[in-house]
């Protein structure tokens, strides 16, 4: 850890009218890091990523960007500062090819004056190898996005992410419409991404995904935040448990193994 | 399910690293299942095949029906129609593209036309300033840009569906014309744009035009002739390119076999030129076709791998079966063919002559004999070479049949002459073709530098053909003009049509716009995020199709040098038939501008094609419709088609 953590989070509330979406909600992350939040359905993590990439503003608390206080107006505006939210439903156009959706919003031009056009071979070549650095070898890049499994689809926004100089990466849910193999896929570039200096926010709802890759756990229950903790200092189990509103489960898996519903 | 994938108990990242590498293997595995798709697939999924298909279904037909479709004259006509629509079209399909509609779009043309004749008319106090065009023309761009500007706007500002808002601009526009038209010279009709002093200049930019019968060229024939067949030896080779394995080492004995090729089809050409007597002419036709396969072979056998392992020829039952009843139902209707008295026209039952029956019978046996055996050369190809081999050739053999048939039995000069070769010679490229998969290995890797150099080839080839029609129709023989060929002049604005397709198709391709173009029409919320300006592109997308209405209101000011109020009305839904014909789709994110302007070509030759076969114009609105309902029907067909391929 890191003396002063990239992104500082105290406090956080937003109320939607009488609605209270998220009380007091703190944690940090730090480059080279992932912070994963945890909560089941209606914990306020949908809030969560969105005051963080600009979508809503918080009601209360201050967010800390590299030691400063900072405020976002628009999506845009976080993703200038160096934050860059990779949605659960992708921000990724289907009937386009990949390397136009690689480079869609911040195309490589040349040419003069109002004359621009897009450097195609540049574009192809540099989003190739960036799919290749995330070891997936993109062998047509014409190749609409569309076409691709949900983990290489994850595996490009993340891609395009850490290519145009995100400092913070914000992965919504990215395993839960997966299956098992492509959520292998998708937890390892969240260790490549961790381990080329990025920090991570990693939302999910699934503890067996987050423990192996996060190095500090937020869990959110009913907007309320039931802790941070660094990896040191809580098991799988302990977190599961947390999430879940523990005794309750516990209960409910004696019942049934009472029951011989379990094998 | 997938709380088994990682190790719950892993206290530290080595041992979770480890494990979610074992999903490593991953990667290579899903290319393994990604199947190699040849440029042939690629092309065939691109959205403007459909619309490709169909102007070569509907030229054909109204070839062979009426007299004089398919002459100079006449393709003039429906280019000259086709060039304003097509304007529009390309235009409309990028604004679909971006998922937006306007319904404004054929009002604007007619508004923009008058526009210009209010700026260039001294009305006195309340109308037009009596400007010249050089300044009337700016303002009226200007005027064009904010409309376009104010639908964009109004659009994005409300979020409403840009059906209904440009909705309202049409009829706020049909209102304006037919209100300021009666105000200002109290007629709906206003004239004239040649009252604009600088009338003259402008004219040769939008409307001059050029008379085919003065401007003779005595090498025309020459040029043409060797330009088609440069053509399409050109694309010979470049399909060749890219359908057959490189070799590690090239033969160069086989480059000599080429040349010998080429310099029998040169030879044949020259002969050609000299001789006039039509059994010469057969004797060198066939001269340069025999000159094409050897050249052809011999470039082949230079560059491509020989095809080692070709297999027995195994038929299964459904494929002989298959093969069996087509070339029986083809022997069929050769007999239905001589069977039939081609010159009766005696009426069986209303309202089918002998001659209809015939030409039905003969169509229905035909195309079952035809579409039976090319079922069953699809079926082959997946067997084995030497069984690909014969079912192909056999396929080549009914294509002969069909042409002996149009040869023998055709009562028109029109049929015996350039249907029977055209078939002929596609029997024989079919047969040829079977030759060269038999002999060659094809291609089952990617190739990046065959693919391109297949493609530069590819596009010379289809450029050649273009150069050699284009001397064919703009330049007239001494021989045409003693025969007394009635005259045919085109106007700039095919000219004009055919930069702006171009222009259109190089944004969507290759500019920052024409990306965020499919962005936005594709997942308007996504291209949000990423950063891409969506209300700008919108608009500037309303914006270029103002634009293009007025230079379209520009050239029928021009034109006719007067426009009636109700000018452009109801020709907004042509253009967005043309967009969808040419394979654009309705709810954006999908579409081509060539499609577009091949979408305005079909639309323009029923009304030409119905004149020339002498049937009443008003079966126009039948044929649009049925186009409409085609074009949709085999576009979504061929885009799932499309995406079984992908998948």
């Amino acid at each position: 850890m890191s003396e002063t953590p990239l992104l500082q989070l105290d406090n956080i509330s937003k109320f939607y009218g009488s609605i209270t979406a998220l009380t007091g909600v703190s944690t940090q992350v730090a480059a080279g890091e992932v912070t994963c939040v945890l909560g089941d359905n209606g914990a306020g993590k949908s809030t969560f990523i969105k005051i963080l990439a600009g979508v809503h503003q918080q009601s209360e608390g201050t967010i800390r960007f590299n030691g400063e206080q900072v405020m976002f107006d628009s999506p845009r505006d976080a993703l200038d500062t160096g934050i860059a939210t990779v949605y659960q439903d992708l921000a990724m156009v289907p009937m386009m090819s990949v390397w136009r959706n690689f480079f869609l919003g911040s195309e490589p031009t040349s040419g003069i004056g109002p004359l621009k056009w897009i450097d195609t071979k540049k574009a192809k070549r540099i989003a190739k190898e960036e799919m290749a650095k995330m070891g997936i070898d993109i062998r047509d890049t014409e190749q609409p996005v569309g076409t691709l499994s949900g983990g290489e689809r994850q595996s490009v926004a993340i891609a395009r992410a850490g290519y145009f100089g995100a400092k913070l990466l914000i992965l919504d849910e990215p395993t839960s419409a997966l299956g098992v193999r492509q959520s292998g896929v998708v937890l390892k570039r969240i260790v490549e991404a961790r381990e080329q200096g990025l920090a991570v926010i990693f939302i999910t709802h699934n503890p067996r995904h987050a423990y192996p890759v996060g190095n500090r756990f937020l869990i959110l229950n009913r907007g309320r935040s039931l802790g941070s903790f660094h990896k040191s200092e809580i098991t799988v189990d302990e977190l599961t448990q947390k999430m879940s509103g523990g005794a309750e489960l516990e209960a409910l898996e004696h019942e049934l193994h009472g029951s011989g519903a379990t094998s | 399910m997938s709380e088994q994938d990682t190790p719950t108990d892993a206290p530290s990242d080595v041992v979770t690293t480890s494990a979610i590498d074992a999903s490593d293997s991953l990667a290579p595995a899903a290319d393994e299942r990604l199947l190699y798709r040849s440029i042939f697939q690629r092309l065939f999924i691109r959205p403007e095949v459909g619309a490709i298909i169909g102007i070569v279904g509907i030229w054909t037909f109204f070839w062979a029906v009426s007299e004089t479709f398919g002459t100079v004259g006449q393709t003039f006509g429906w280019l000259d129609t086709a060039s304003t629509v097509g304007i529009m079209a390309v235009a409309v399909s990028m604004l679909m593209i971006g998922g937006e509609f306007d319904l404004s779009s054929g009002a604007m043309t007619g508004a923009m036309g008058m526009l210009i004749i209010y700026l260039v008319k001294e009305t006195g106090e309340l109308g037009g300033r009596g400007f010249p065009l050089v300044i009337a023309i700016p303002i009226s761009l200007v005027i064009a840009l904010g409309i376009g500007y104010i639908n964009g706007f109004v659009v994005e500002r409300t979020g409403q569906p840009s059906f209904i808002i440009t909705l309202g601009t049409f009829f706020a526009l049909i209102g304006l014309k037919l209100g300021l038209a009666k105000r200002f010279v109290g007629q709906i009709q206003i004239g004239r744009t040649d009252e604009a002093a600088d009338f003259d200049f402008f004219r040769l930019i939008f409307a001059a035009e050029w008379e085919r019968n003065t401007h003779e060229l005595e090498v025309r024939d020459a040029l043409y002739i060797g330009f088609i067949a440069l053509g399409f030896a050109i694309l010979a080779l470049a399909i060749s390119e890219l359908w057959f394995q490189r070799r590690e080492k090239m033969q160069p004995a086989g480059l000599v076999v080429f040349f010998v090729g080429v310099g029998l089809g040169v030879g044949g050409l020259l002969g050609l030129h000299a001789t006039d007597g039509v059994g010469a002419n057969a004797a060198l036709v066939a001269v340069m076709a025999i000159g094409g396969f050897v050249g052809l072979f011999g470039w082949a056998t230079w560059r491509y791998e020989p095809s080692v392992d070709h297999g027995a020829m195994s038929l299964d039952s459904q494929m002989r079966r298959r093969v069996g009843l087509g070339l029986a139902a083809m022997v069929l209707s050769f007999i239905v063919a001589i069977v039939f008295d081609s010159s009766s026209t005696h009426q069986i039952f209303f309202p089918f002559t002998t001659q209809g029956v015939r030409v039905i019978l003969y169509l229905v046996f035909a195309g079952i004999g035809i579409g039976l055996i090319a079922m069953a050369s699809q079926a082959a190809l997946s067997v084995n070479a030497a069984t690909k081999f014969v079912v192909t050739s056999v396929f080549a053999l009914a294509l002969g049949i069909v042409a002996l048939t149009v040869f023998v039995d055709s009562s028109d000069t029109k049929f015996r002459g350039s249907l029977f070769g055209v078939v002929l010679a596609a029997a024989v490229m079919v047969f040829v073709w079977a030759v060269l998969t038999f002999r060659f290995a094809e291609r089952r890797t990617g190739s990046a530098s065959a693919d391109r150099f297949g493609a530069r080839l590819l596009a010379l080839g289809s450029v050649l053909l273009f150069v050699g029609i284009a001397f064919r129709m703009l330049f007239i023989t001494a021989e045409e003009l003693v025969a007394g060929v009635p005259p045919a002049k085109t106007s700039v604005r095919l000219l004009w049509f055919i930069l702006f397709t171009i222009a259109m198709m190089w944004v969507l391709a290759r500019t920052r716009l024409g990306s965020w173009t499919f962005a936005v029409g594709g997942n308007k919320e996504a291209a949000r995020q990423v950063g891409v300006p969506a209300a700008r592109t919108k608009t500037q997308l309303f914006m270029l199709v103002s634009v293009a209405a007025w230079f379209v209101g520009l050239l029928v000011a021009f034109r006719i040098n007067s426009i009636q109020a109700n000018s452009g009305d109801g020709q907004e839904f042509i253009f967005i038939i043309a967009a969808v014909v040419g394979g654009t789709l309705l709810t954006g994110g999908y579409g081509t501008a060539f499609g577009g302007a091949i979408g305005a070509c079909i639309l323009s030759i029923p009304a030409i094609g119905i004149s020339s076969a002498r049937w009443n114009t008003d079966w126009r609105f039948l044929i649009v419709g049925v186009i409409l309902l085609l074009a949709v029907v085999s576009n979504k067909f061929l885009r799932n088609k499309a995406e079984g391929i992908r998948r």
